[in-house]
């Protein structure tokens, strides 16, 4: 009993040491609060019929029925199978080439030369997929540059953009174009990280380069890949957005109708339901979860690199005493 | 054999091997492939409308003309009013969201009572979030919609930057917190006369990020911003987009050329450069920041 008593006294005076952290943490945790948890309240809607009238908190209750009729809405489903082909797509097309761009760079002659190639890798990062669309478009639509460069050459056009499946492979490119050098970065400061003297071993033991890349540099990055593949697993739910919406026209917009461009649609469209909507959204998000808790378990057992853990960390109790 | 005791640095004064060669080849037809849509855009923005249906790829402008700029600028209304409400948006976004992130970045790198629950329930975020319609309509209960304020609170906080700064200020030395807590200073004093000084690069880098992430912000301002007056950069550019590209499906081929001339891809191009040119401008400069920034805490999570 009084050992309890002690306890909750210590707890109340490291609570009171800490009164300036919980200060500093205020303003946060208000904008968390407000723009994050009451919005994600707000996912109730999900099993409402929403009545603007009455908002949110005010609407009918009707249980599971938005989410049954996810699975009777062809478009929906659609939405659904098109999300997890394209990132597992995007995974296949666009999550190695940051890695070989990485291990390329390294390699690369000349310090100068490979800061100039670095910032002009990196750069599509930093403008927008509205920009970025309207540069890729004017190149490739059916009165585009390189359409005119195909038919000069004595080549039939294509319709990069017009047909479904030219237009994916343009995503993926285009993806790689905007994002491949910034990717590459997290790469290259762990190969930074690499120690030299494993390098110098494997030339004594003669190691050509390639072998050294293959053992040294590609085995040392084994631990920061499975991060990345972690983070790409768990974003399989989004199928990048900001790019379809920019991208997309009228000829494809059903070939890479993803779920969150669905419910753009649907929100926006002739008759829109909230009700509906919010669910397709919380669907998403619980698959989204769901996936990233499995991938951050299966990374943990393989190389025993998690990214984080939700088992508490075991605190020296030894030393309060 | 002698060769082999060599180390791997010293083979930086050697020839070229047929690895350098290929390493070389590749990544300098990277940069090409980088830079030929800029080059593109520049080209066709000098070109006048005519030239550039005939011949929609060259790689100096066909008929130079400054006819789409002078358009551009002659229409600038919507131009500045975006110029203006974009510098408006940035600049209090990145110093007020700045200000919350750094403070909480160095609280999560510390220790104290109910760390973890806060801390989780700041990861969660990341990963779990109301979505589109409830963080609409929690914007409008709060009275926010179409104002700027809306804009700048829905996206003040990143929770990937609070979590790359608490890595960042946690890999600090901490003999001087705990010299400067024997003397006596309080958390505060800590944060503001110790932290805050000696992690300087790291606030400026992320002031980067937040800005140029809030320079190209485009879906919550299109959602949100209704009124012609408040519209951002981006949206100004999607308008200009939108209507070139109807314009050009509604104009009948015996229409008026010059109309025809002056609105086209040159146009479009026009305003696409003069939106990302201040960042074209200032990027090869703050490079090395932005590197530096992600480098801080993505190694360990």
């Amino acid at each position: 009993m009084k050992q309890k008593q002690n306890r909750f006294v210590t707890l109340l005076r490291e609570i009171w040491k800490a009164k300036y952290l919980y200060l500093l943490l205020i303003p946060f945790l208000a904008w968390l609060i407000m723009f994050s948890y009451v919005p994600m309240s707000g996912v109730v809607l999900a099993f409402k019929k929403f009545n603007a009238r009455l908002g949110i908190w005010g609407s009918e209750w009707i249980g599971l029925k938005h989410f049954q009729r996810i699975f009777i809405t062809p478009a929906a489903v659609e939405a659904i199978k098109n999300t997890i082909t394209l990132s597992l797509q995007r995974i296949f097309w666009e999550f190695p080439a940051p890695i070989l761009m990485a291990l390329l760079i390294t390699e690369l002659r000349g310090d100068r030369l490979k800061k100039v190639y670095q910032t002009i890798f990196t750069f599509p990062h930093f403008i927008s997929w509205v920009v970025v669309s309207q540069l890729l478009t004017v190149l490739f639509s059916d009165a585009g540059g390189v359409n005119m460069l195909l038919s000069s050459l004595g080549f039939d056009k294509i319709a990069f953009l017009a047909d479904g499946e030219f237009f994916k492979s343009m995503l993926f490119i285009t993806a790689n174009w905007k994002e491949m050098g910034w990717a590459a970065i997290v790469y290259m400061a762990a190969i930074a990280g690499i120690d030299p003297t494993l390098y110098e071993a494997a030339s004594i033991d003669g190691a050509t380069r390639l072998k050294q890349i293959w053992h040294i540099t590609l085995s040392s990055l084994k631990p920061i890949i499975a991060i990345q593949f972690i983070l790409k697993v768990g974003g399989i739910m989004n199928a990048g957005f900001s790019q379809i919406f920019n991208m997309r026209n009228a000829a494809v917009k059903s070939a890479v109708q993803i779920i969150d461009s669905y419910i753009y649609d649907i929100t926006f469209g002739a008759k829109p339901d909230y009700g509906f909507s919010t669910a397709v959204g919380l669907f998403k998000s619980l698959i989204n979860f769901a996936l990233l808790l499995f991938a951050n378990w299966l990374v943990g057992r393989m190389t025993g690199e998690k990214m984080f853990s939700f088992k508490k960390e075991k605190v020296k109790k030894e030393v309060m005493k | 054999m002698r060769n082999h005791l060599q180390p791997r640095v010293k083979n930086k004064h050697k020839k070229w091997t047929g690895l350098d060669l290929f390493t070389f080849v590749v990544l300098t037809l990277v940069v090409i492939a980088v830079l030929i849509p800029f080059w593109n855009a520049i080209v066709i923005s000098f070109t006048t409308n005519s030239a550039y249906v005939d011949q929609p790829f060259s790689f100096w402008p066909k008929e130079f003309t400054w006819a789409n700029y002078i358009l551009l600028l002659e229409n600038a209304g919507g131009l500045l009013i975006g110029y203006k409400n974009t510098i408006i948006i940035s600049v209090i976004g990145t110093v007020a969201g700045m200000l919350v992130m750094v403070m909480a970045a160095y609280v999560f790198s510390r220790e104290f009572p109910g760390k973890r629950f806060f801390f989780l329930a700041t990861i969660f975020t990341m990963y779990f979030g109301g979505g589109l319609i409830p963080t609409y309509l929690n914007l409008k209960s709060l009275d926010l919609l179409n104002t700027h304020a809306g804009v700048i609170l829905l996206t003040l906080c990143s929770v990937y930057h609070i979590i790359i700064m608490k890595n960042g200020f946690e890999s600090t030395p901490k003999d001087l917190q705990e010299a400067a807590m024997i003397d006596g200073a309080t958390d505060m004093t800590i944060f503001w006369k110790v932290m805050l000084p000696l992690q300087k690069p790291l606030i400026a880098t992320f002031s980067l990020f937040t800005f140029v992430d809030l320079w190209n912000d485009w879906y919550w301002p299109m959602l949100i911003l209704t009124d012609n007056k408040k519209v951002v950069l981006q949206l100004y550019l999607r308008t200009i987009i939108n209507s070139v590209n109807s314009m050009l499906e509604g104009i009948s081929v015996s229409e008026d050329a010059a109309a025809l001339d002056a609105f086209g891809a040159g146009m479009q191009m026009a305003a696409l450069l003069v939106v990302i040119l201040p960042v074209m401008c200032v990027y090869p400069f703050l490079q090395k920041y932005f590197v530096k920034g992600i480098m801080v805490g993505s190694v360990k999570m």
